[in-house]
This record gives structure tokens, sequence and C-alpha cells, in this order.
């Protein structure tokens, strides 16, 4: 039973990268970006790589974690955990409405379904501009330390103390999604992805557990919104822009579905590509349009795929296999 | 006040009739080649884009009304033939994959070509001013793109329903194998419907730039837009275009009235309240 301990060997590379990145990056803060789209990718993995499902509903769900996060340290005065935990709890209670509603379709359907209620939410951050601050978006947004009853533990005004706050949160949130996905909910959502009527049945009510799945990806896609909007003390728009959800699912597949360290090459890659190729030339998002078409052609499997298919030519497919989930 | 909503009611249809050409033509393409185009709004900014060039160029709308939308289709037909069609046996997740990639490759490209700031166009000399009814005035260009799309929507009407062309189209949405098998060439249809339907995007595009101009990023809003009305009409239906189509632009154009900041967000929630009664859209099969 290697694969239930909370220390494998996956969960050990992933402990190793989340004290390397840091060291490696330029910065704290470029780092700390990366686990928060991983994480918002992670979960995005969980609905689209395990379930089927593909949501473009990730940008409402993270924009959902910006915004009420911020509003309750703005104007509830909450701390930073409280902060989080009412973000979380916002986020699942949208996606579980914004599931239930989908649901009701599958294939394509499904997928417009979701993507026309991410607009609905964009238009309504944009309408109640008094609270969202419209197209200027969210400023002034706080990073309390970390505190429990009133005493403060962690100070996170530091950029290493924040990064180090997030990875934890991420190491937290993956060694679950691990666990979740290694349980027999994670092999029923895999049975409902490769053959949902087969899963009914069987006997399985397969719209209960789609909508779990709703509730735990939109929850910790909050949270990773509340995150950002930590990191950058700033809520924009575009945190609940279509844009943000093409973002979360781009990364998604090009790390590389329904494998646990896909999330995180595909957020890595992406974002660093991100910040070294927008300084060189404004308009990067075209080589990233590129890449996606090449990704299609050639690398159906994402970068996660590549790398397995690279360590099988080299002789290395017992471990390949075995990194598997 | 009564005139102020008959105004809102022609600016709701004129509006409608734009939503009904783009949905109209993601519903050709679904049908047929059971392919979801999410590159469908960058084709109509692209549509919008050219309608300005080409007024620039020759100072003809007409020539922009009719070349910007074939200038589009024939883009679309060598898309397909370069890319699309080695996608078809893919999964849906793939299609989207790689039509959101064209759709960034467009806007981005969009922004070299014609810079990060939206142009305005201006409405064509022979349309500007406007018509009277008696008391009631009403602009001329958008008298013209009522008319002019309702006119577009007919032809389509009769292309799909009357001839050989449209019969192949709705054999194809219901088996393409065994209309491939009865000896149409069944690659051809689908680049010839991939064109059409994206043409009319392209259409929809150079119709709606004299009032809304052209800009980078209108794709997404577009592409949200059609989502909607095809949700609500039911996807792979001409007349649930059309009445998703007009209902969405009806909404649209007489909450802007009431309550003007809201009238995006008033579409979305009409189509949350549709999916909740009709799942399946108002005409949508099961």
């Amino acid at each position: 039973m290697r694969d239930s301990m909370v220390f494998d060997r996956m969960t050990l590379a992933v402990a190793v990268i989340l004290a390397a990145l840091p060291v490696l990056l330029p910065s704290a803060s470029l780092a700390g970006e990366i686990l928060i789209f991983a994480m918002a990718a992670l979960a995005c993995n969980l609905l689209l790589g395990y379930g089927g499902l593909l949501s473009f509903g990730q940008g409402l769900f993270f924009g959902v974690g910006s915004y009420l996060s911020a509003l309750a340290m703005i104007h509830g005065g909450a701390g930073l955990l409280s902060a989080l935990l009412i973000a979380m709890a916002a986020g699942a209670a949208v996606a579980t409405l914004v599931g239930a509603m989908s649901i009701r379709r599958t294939g394509i359907y499904f997928v417009m379904l979701t993507l026309a209620f991410s607009q609905m939410g964009y238009f309504l951050a944009y309408t109640l501009s008094d609270w969202t601050g419209g197209d200027n978006g969210l400023l002034d947004v706080p990073r309390p330390d970390l505190t429990l009853f009133g005493v403060t533990l962690v100070p996170l005004g530091n950029p290493y103390a924040f990064y180090t706050f997030i990875a934890v949160l991420f190491f937290i949130v993956f060694v679950g999604a691990k666990r979740l996905i290694g349980s027999p909910f994670g092999s029923t959502l895999v049975a409902i992805r490769e053959n949902e009527n087969r899963a009914l049945a069987v006997g399985y009510d397969t719209r209960h557990f789609k909508l779990l799945a709703f509730t735990l990806s939109g929850m910790v896609t909050a949270l990773a919104g509340a995150l950002y909007g930590m990191l950058i003390n700033f809520v924009p728009l575009s945190n609940i822009e279509l844009s943000m959800s093409d973002n979360i699912v781009i990364m998604t597949i090009i790390g590389g579905t329904g494998s646990l360290l896909g999330p995180l090459l595909g957020a890595g890659a992406m974002v660093i590509l991100g910040e070294v190729l927008s300084d060189i030339w404004p308009r990067w998002m075209l080589l990233l349009g590129v890449g996606l078409i090449l990704i299609v052609m050639f690398l159906r499997g994402g970068l996660w795929g590549g790398v397995e298919a690279l360590a099988a030519r080299f002789g290395l497919q017992r471990a390949a296999k075995e990194e598997r989930p | 006040m009564l005139n102020l909503y008959l105004f809102q009611i022609l600016n709701g249809l004129g509006l409608g009739m734009i939503y009904f050409l783009i949905a109209v033509g993601l519903t050709i393409i679904f049908g047929l080649l059971n392919f979801v185009n999410f590159a469908h709004g960058a084709f109509f900014m692209l549509g919008a884009y050219l309608c300005y060039t080409l007024l620039q160029l020759t100072g003809a709308y007409w020539v922009a009304l009719i070349a910007g939308p074939l200038i589009v289709a024939g883009f679309a037909w060598m898309v397909e033939k370069v890319l699309i069609r080695h996608c078809y046996h893919l999964p849906h997740t793939f299609h989207i994959l790689i039509t959101v990639g064209i759709a960034l490759i467009l806007q981005e490209g969009s922004i070299l070509v014609w810079g990060p700031i939206g142009k305005s166009v201006p409405i064509p000399d022979m349309l500007q001013g406007v018509i009277t009814f008696g008391k009631f005035a009403y602009p001329k260009y958008r008298l013209f793109l009522i008319m002019f799309s309702a006119v577009v929507g007919f032809v389509l009407w009769v292309l799909l329903e009357r001839t050989r062309f449209g019969a192949l189209v709705r054999a194809g949405s219901e088996n393409p194998e065994m209309v491939s098998l009865l000896g149409a060439d069944i690659y051809r249809l689908f680049s010839l419907t991939f064109a059409l339907g994206v043409g009319l995007a392209g259409l929809a595009g150079v119709l709606s730039a004299p009032l809304r101009g052209a800009h980078p990023f209108m794709g997404p809003e577009v592409l949200g837009l059609a989502f909607v009305v095809v949700v609500i009409g039911g996807m792979g239906s001409f007349t649930g275009a059309l009445v998703g189509g007009l209902i969405i632009g009806l909404v649209q154009s007489l909450m802007s009235t009431i309550w003007p900041q809201g009238a995006s967000l008033m579409i979305y929630a009409a189509m949350a309240a549709v999916i909740f009664l009709r799942p399946y859209g108002l005409f949508g099969r099961a």
C-alpha cells in the first residue's frame, strides 16, 4: 500500500520542488504565483482529468475567492484564516450552484453552460462596481499576518514568509487531492469519466459525485483566488474574466490532465513563460496560441505526458509507471 | 414614452439579428462537424476590423459588406484545411484547445496589425441620418441592419432547407458516415460548412462595426453571447438560434433603458431562468 502513504516518492518530489522554487526563481512572489495557479489547475484537473468535466467556470470561482476574501478583510475586518475560510465557503457554494445547473447537461452543452455562468459572474462583478471597483479593480487588499485567537504566529509581510505559507497550503491541498483520488470517490470519478452510463448502471448516483467534485474544485480554486489577491495586494477585474478560466484550463491541459504533477508543470511553464516573454514582447500570447495548436497536434498528453514519454525512451518505463496515480 | 419603447424594441431586433447570425454559424458548424468553435468570437472581431480597413481603402460600405465576410470565410476555409481537419477524431477538449489557440493568435495578431486601442467605424454616408414615420424617427443604418440580416437569414434558410447543399448538411448532421458512403465528398462539405458558419460570424462583425466599432478584446464577450443564445435556443436548431438571438437582443436593449449598467448581466439572468425551467433550451431535443 505504498500509494496511500503520505510520503511516497511523488509527494517527496513535490516537497523538494516547493523548497527549491524560491531559490531557483528570481523572486518569491513569482514562485508564489506559480503555486497559486498550480493550486487552481489542480482543482481544475480534479474535474477535467479525473471526472472528465471541462469547466470554464474556474475563473468565476477564482474571482469569487479573490473578491470575497478581500471584501471580508477590508469591510469585515477579517483576519487571514477567516478570510481564507470565507473565500473557500463562498467558492464551494458558487461552484455547487453552477455545478447543479450545468451537470444536468453533458458534453459540450455542459462546457457552454459553465462558460456562460462564468460570464454572468464577470458581469455581476462589473455591475457591482461600488463593491468590486469595477474596471479599476479592488485596491489596497491587505495581507494580514497569520494569527490564531489574536496571537500573531507568523508575520507574512516578508515575501519569503508568504511564499512559505502558500507552499504549506499547496502541500496540504496536494496531499489531500492525492488521497482523494486514491479513494473510492476518485475511482468513481474516473469511472464516470470513462463511461457515465455504465457507472449509472452499476448503481452510482453519478450526479451526486460530479456535484461533490464541483464543490471541492470550487473551494480550492477560491482559496487560490484569495491567496492571489493577498499576494499582489489587488483584485483586478481580470481575476473573474473569461481569460482567467481560459488560463486555468490551458495550464491544466498543457501540464497534462489526469496526473497530479501536471498542474504544477503547466502552471510553472505558463507563469514563467509569461514573466519572461511579456518583458521581451508584449504580444507573447500569440506564441501561446501557437503552442496550444502544437500541443493538440503533437503532444496530446501535455508536458507531463512528454516527460513520461521521455522517461520511457530512456528505459525508465518502470519508474514512470510507478509515478502514475 | 411609447415611442421610446418602440425605438428600443427595434434596436433589440437589430441586435438580436446580429446575435442570430453569430449563433446560427456556431450551430451549423456544431451540427454537422460535431465541433465547437471557440474562435467564433475572434472571427467576429476579424470581420469588424476588416470592415474598418476595407472602408478605409475603398470608402464604399458595400465592398466591406461583401468582401469582409468572404475574406473571413476564405480564411476559415484555409484554417479548416490546415488545422481543424486533423482534430475531428479527437475529444471535444482538443477542439476547444485548438480553437482557443486560434482565437489567441487572432486577438494578438489584430493588436499587431490594428493596435491595442479599438477602432470606430463611421456609418456609411448613404445610411446616415434618420428615417421618419409620422412622429417616429429611426436611424437609417439600424433599419438597414434589421432588413439586411432578415434577408440573409431567409437566404440561409433557403440554402439549408431547399438546396442540395442544405440537404447534405442536414443529412450529415444526422449521420456523416452514411452521407459519405452514399458518395458525397464529406470533407469538402465539412470545409464549406465551416467556412459558411465562420463567414456568418464575420458578416455579423461587419454589420455591427458601424455601431460598436472594432476592438481586439471583443472576441470573448461575443463568444459568451453566442453560447447564451445557443443554450437558450437549443443547439443545432435554426429556429432556436433566431428566437434565442432575438430574446437576448430585446432583453439587452430594453434593460439598457431601465438599468444600463446591468443590461449585460440581465442577459445571463435570462439564460439562467430559461435553463432552470427548460434544461435543453426552448427548441432543444434531449
